[in-house]
């Protein structure tokens, strides 16, 4: 697992939840809320997927974290090597 | 020991126990589900929906709520409209509704009409021409309703006609603002409150009317499939006895099988009132909780052709007689003196059809009509259908004239009263749109006990959705 990786994890459920959005040119350091059209409830569905589909726990205080495709990549990381290791 | 309704025939658990497969409970059942959620979903009725169901008559299928599903998201609103974000949570494919957009719609009081399409910049130019001394009021009026944070659950709930009438715009435009608005969502009176009415016009003017193709099972039957797909427990034909409760929790549901479901939550969708009443507790009257009243009668005809062949090309047409908007429960079996008419055919652009249909909805008394015994109650329903699809006839161009080839060409008439609003929602006075007191947070007294749909206060099918949807998320989902 590495950051890339993560990110496309992240891109690949936001491509699930909102599949009418243009994904090919998102941008890593711009928050994802700028450039795509996501509310609060696809930000819960993020969360809700990391969690069904890989076992990765985001608390309510932390979805910021999310916010950009690079914040994710960092805040994630050790999270899903956690859950590698485990 | 001959009291079988206290001896649980089986008891089974569940994580969330929604009562009620209304739009509100679907949406949430599929919600939770989607996350792994244990639901079970029980409907008192033989069909989903609630009020937004169907019935069959002769081989016919009849959609009982769905005039129009309002929020289109038109070119002009783009992505901000709700019916995309609903399709979203549910991962329900927007195109799979296969929209048919209005043509154009009109309010008409008296002599003055606005006529409205899915461009609100059209509605803009009707204002304007129309009521050319009002344009700067309604203005201001647009920008006050932007500002005001309708879409919050603490929204307060001022009076609509109120603000309105304060606005400075025409007192007739007043009137004709509130018709449409009251009609698709109000459980008050002669007025709505301000946030739903901010909702409404918005759903309405801003975005638009639509429906799809198949009418409202394009959502029941999808919504069904991932209920099925989920392994939701969904339970037809399966009315709840009460709700047992202990301090601040709420336990289990006790069925009219006599069979007990335990649940670590659960969802109540048949009102503020009728929740109440399940609780079986000693009343403590909640004097702010106020008893919906406002129901209606709706007269359906079906005819050979396409409504264009009679050069009817209108989707939905909102009347009143007069200058004065009356919008509540009449004195006596119907009110006649507004309505809404609804021609499904012309959604789309379809010029020809084998068969049509024609709906007029007025205001009715619950009381009435649940008073009347057959056959008085039949005879009263057919001699109120004739007048009912004659009347309208006023308000569709040259329908007088046209009234016998309408005849000629009709070969079937139907008619629901408030009782068959009471059978397909257990809203108590088969009131349309529920109690005038709203929960928009869905929170009760009990700890994990919610509201949901009607009483929530969001409205429409695309607002009850929405609904059930923001109480599986932040209730439940949210709070894992």
């Amino acid at each position: 697992m590495d950051k890339q990786k993560v990110k496309q994890i992240v891109l690949d459920i936001i491509a699930e939840i909102a599949p009418d959005e243009d994904l090919s040119d998102v941008k890593s350091d711009i928050r994802l809320r700028d450039q795509l059209d996501l509310d609060s409830m696809d930000f819960l569905d993020i969360v809700m997927e990391l969690r069904k589909q890989h076992g990765i726990d985001v608390p309510e205080a932390e979805y910021r974290q999310l916010e950009s495709l690079d914040s994710c990549a960092n805040y994630l990381l050790p999270k899903f090597e956690a859950s590698a290791t485990a | 020991m001959s009291d079988s309704k206290t001896i649980p025939s089986s008891v089974s658990s569940t994580e969330v126990l929604i009562i009620g497969a209304g739009l509100a409970g679907l949406a949430a059942a599929v919600r939770l589900a989607m996350f792994g959620k244990k639901v079970v979903l029980l409907e008192k009725h033989y069909v989903v929906g609630g009020l937004n169901s169907f019935y069959a008559r002769k081989g016919r299928k009849f959609d009982v709520g769905l005039h129009a599903l309002t929020n289109y998201p038109s070119p002009s609103s783009g992505k901000s409209s709700p019916l995309l974000k609903l399709c979203r949570q549910l991962r329900l494919p927007i195109e799979d509704l296969k929209l048919l957009p209005q043509s154009s719609s009109r309010i008409t009081f008296g002599t003055s009409s606005l006529c409205f399409t899915n461009d609100f910049e059209y509605f803009l130019s009707q204002v304007e021409e129309n009521f050319p001394k009002s344009v700067d009021s309604f203005n201001q009026l647009l920008g006050k309703m932007e500002a005001f944070p309708a879409y919050s659950v603490d929204a307060e709930e001022i009076s609509a006609r109120a603000v309105l009438s304060d606005s400075g715009i025409d007192p007739l435009l007043v009137e004709m603002l509130l018709c449409p608005t009251c009609y698709y969502g109000s459980a008050r009176p002669n007025d709505i409150d301000f946030p739903t009415f901010i909702m409404l016009f918005d759903a309405i003017f801003k975005q638009g009317l639509s429906r799809p193709e198949l009418g409202i099972r394009a959502i029941l039957d999808p919504l069904n499939q991932k209920l099925k797909e989920l392994g939701v427990d969904r339970r037809m034909n399966c009315g709840v006895t009460s709700i047992t409760t202990k301090n601040d929790q709420a336990t289990e549901v006790l069925l009219e099988t006599g069979e007990v479901i335990e649940a670590e939550k659960i969802i109540s969708t048949c009102g503020i009132r009728e929740t109440e009443k399940l609780l079986n507790l000693p009343a403590i009257e909640d004097e702010n909780v106020r008893i919906g009243k406002f129901s209606i009668i709706e007269s359906i005809r079906v005819f050979d052709g396409h409504p264009r062949d009679f050069g009817w090309d209108e989707t939905v047409i909102f009347f009143n007689k007069s200058d004065k908007f009356t919008y509540n429960c009449p004195e006596t079996l119907v009110d006649l003196e507004s309505g809404v008419i609804c021609i499904p055919d012309n959604y789309g652009n379809q010029t020809s059809g084998k068969e049509s249909k024609m709906r007029v909805t007025h205001p009715a008394n619950f009381s009435k009509w649940s008073d009347l015994l057959e056959p008085e109650y039949k005879e009263k329903k057919k001699k109120w259908e004739q007048t009912i699809l004659e009347q309208a006839m006023h308000f569709l161009p040259n329908g007088q004239k046209l009234l016998p080839q309408l005849i000629a060409k009709t070969h079937l008439t139907d008619t629901f009263t408030p009782k068959t609003i009471k059978r397909f929602t257990s809203h108590i006075n088969g009131a349309l749109y529920g109690s005038p007191t709203k929960r928009r947070d869905g929170s009760t007294r009990f700890k994990n006990l919610y509201l949901a749909g009607t009483d929530q206060g969001y409205v429409g099918i695309v607002g009850a959705m929405l609904g059930g949807i923001a109480v599986a998320n932040n209730q439940i989902l949210r709070s894992q």
